[in-house]
């Protein structure tokens, strides 16, 4: 396959990817995660001048924890991305490829206050970029790693979704 | 009982006393909310930082206390001094960045010293001021450098190197009389090496500060989270006591966590603090607005700062030993999120109760009872993890330094105090 047939199959799995991410389908989504995906968030502290990890596991580590959200007591409001794929760049001797995107969740309010008068408002709730590695060469690119940058440090109620 | 009409609604339910109940309204009252700023916040010891966030000198951190710009310095000395982030000459922030180094000086001002960008003059770290522009042509004889020292504020670093203030110059009492023993759980822990903060952020919720205190004060509310129902609902911890300290103060004592109760925990044994039990949990909820949560392996500490009647910014904070490896840092780190990271499992719970809680109370709302009655004790009589009584012992400490009685804001504490008697 071309690379650029390989940047277009990457770009794609990106975008599939955030769609499953918006309509908290965790199963699709980690369907596109290689065996060995490590995933994490992570954002600098100016505060503390320190690079921070607000959250970190592999790919079964985010099986158990989404499978574990119906059980939890949760703020529905929806989490919709706005996602724009900015660099692919492909490394065909080691089969992988790195991707750089940004990103924008917006929240939707829909339970988790007075859902009378706020139930349909839409704020941005975070922002950052993506880091993803990708399994190439074998079908279907795989996420191997995806690190979600945040610029946001305030993270009110509602972040305790996959990004 | 069937649903209540208006009237049986307001009467007091069942056989609860008039400690046993806070009206709503010291929750949305903005009148109670100004007074709790000049009544409480003004007058009491904050920690407002922690020592490992300006680490060598030079290092500065800003914050708010009360409203009032704070600028936490580390001195050529090592010593760490506070002042108000207030430039004497026309009342300029001189500090803008959250921290950073004046090591390298600003742009219009020397090395080592603050300057106010405005119209630089400049201070050393004691907060003296050290030059003003243009001084003699403009001011003669009649203003110097002497005149124009910073405002500094008390300040102490004390359990496990966080940095205390206070804006009242007269308080009687150090931040160890202030704790009145409520450190003593965890004291030993926090003082055995040197820590690090490796976890902030910060939540801004539509709730009273005090709903959040609340909260932490109390463990009834446990049902509202999967994992400790889950982990936490045994003996040893129905067994955990709920102890009072002077100033308001609260404890909830030790127990031993069964992690593996929960997929995808591990236990906290090989990482606990130092001096504290294998997988122990110790608490302080610290009047009037501060929480420190020592949970094996990591040290969690909440502040609080209160912007407005329904609306608080709590700042999170999770510290590890400064001597960590790269990797036990990392386990500390995981530790840490897995429940009370902003994607962890109980946090979210909590910040979504005390919204849903608060948007009841709105100030133009009617008043109504909010129940603090539980008791639950021990063989000994003394009261256990589900009492209420944490946030009984709050609200007196406020009640009194408010003059108003938490059941009837429009009465005084002493008024209070002898019908309830
Ligand atoms: S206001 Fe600071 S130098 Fe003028
Ligand atoms: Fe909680």
């Amino acid at each position: 396959m071309s690379d650029q047939l390989v940047i277009e199959d990457i770009k794609n799995t990106i975008y599939r990817a955030s769609l499953y991410l918006d309509e908290c389908r965790w199963a699709d989504w980690l369907a596109l995660c290689h065996e060995d995906f490590y995933y994490a968030i992570r954002a600098f502290s100016p505060e503390i001048n320190y690079d921070m990890t607000y959250l970190d596991g592999h790919r079964a580590d985010l099986v158990s924890m989404t499978e574990m959200l119906p059980k939890h007591n949760s703020d529905h409001s929806p989490l919709a991305r706005h996602t724009v794929v900015y660099t692919v760049d492909v490394n065909d001797t080691q089969g992988t490829a790195s991707c750089v995107s940004s990103f924008a969740v917006y929240q939707t309010q829909l339970d988790g206050i007075n859902s009378h008068v706020l139930a349909g408002e839409s704020n941005i709730f975070l922002v950052g970029k993506y880091r993803d590695i990708f399994r190439i060469g074998t079908g279907q690119p795989l996420f191997l790693q995806r690190v979600v940058q945040l610029d946001t440090r305030r993270l009110d109620k509602g972040t305790h979704w996959p990004i | 009982m069937p649903a209540r009409n208006g009237k049986q609604w307001a009467n007091v339910p069942g056989k609860l006393g008039s400690g046993e109940y806070v009206d709503s309204r010291i929750y949305s009252d903005h009148a109670i909310f100004e007074e709790e700023i000049s009544k409480i916040f003004r007058k009491v010891w904050m920690p407002v930082c922690h020592e490992s966030e300006l680490p060598d000198p030079f290092c500065f951190r800003t914050t708010t206390l009360a409203r009032e710009p704070i600028m936490v310095v580390r001195g050529g000395d090592n010593v760490v001094r506070a002042f108000l982030n207030v430039c004497p000459h026309r009342g300029n922030m001189i500090e803008n960045r959250p921290s950073g180094s004046f090591e390298e000086g600003a742009p219009s001002g020397a090395p080592k010293h603050m300057t106010c960008m405005f119209h630089a003059w400049q201070f050393d770290m004691k907060g003296n001021c050290v030059h003003i522009s243009r001084a003699t042509e403009g001011y003669q004889d009649r203003l110097a450098c002497s005149d124009v020292g910073l405002r500094r504020l008390r300040c102490e670093v004390k359990y496990g190197g966080f940095v205390w203030v206070t804006l009242d110059d007269g308080i009687d009492q150090s931040v160890e009389e202030w704790a009145h023993g409520a450190f003593d759980c965890m004291q030993k822990s926090l003082d055995a090496e040197p820590l690090e903060v490796f976890h902030y952020h910060k939540a801004i919720i539509p709730c009273n500060y005090k709903l959040w205190h609340d909260t932490n004060s109390e463990f009834y509310h446990d049902y509202l989270h999967y994992h400790n129902r889950i982990t936490g609902f045994n003996d040893s911890y129905f067994a955990r006591k709920n102890i009072g300290f002077g100033n308001g103060h609260i404890n909830v004592g030790s127990f031993e966590v069964q992690y593996d109760q929960y997929e995808g925990f591990e236990s906290r044994e090989e990482l606990s603090f130092p001096y504290l039990p294998t997988n122990h949990w110790e608490m302080i909820d610290f009047f009037p607005g501060v929480n420190f949560n020592l949970r094996g392996s990591a040290l969690r500490c909440d502040i609080m700062t209160p912007l407005g009647p329904d609306k608080v910014m709590i700042e999170f904070r999770g510290l590890g030993l400064k001597s960590d490896t790269p990797e036990e840092r990392l386990t500390r780190q995981r530790h840490h999120n897995s429940i009370w990271g902003p994607f962890g499992r109980n946090l979210h719970e909590d910040l979504l109760a005390v919204s849903t809680q608060q948007a009841t109370m709105s100030e133009w709302a009617e008043k109504r009872r909010i129940l603090h009655g539980r008791h639950e004790t021990d063989a000994d009589g003394d009261p256990t993890i589900h009492d209420e009584e944490g946030m009984r012992h709050f609200y007196k400490e406020w009640g009194r330094r408010m003059d108003r009685w938490p059941g009837n804001p429009e009465m005084s504490y002493q008024k209070g105090q002898e019908k309830a008697a």
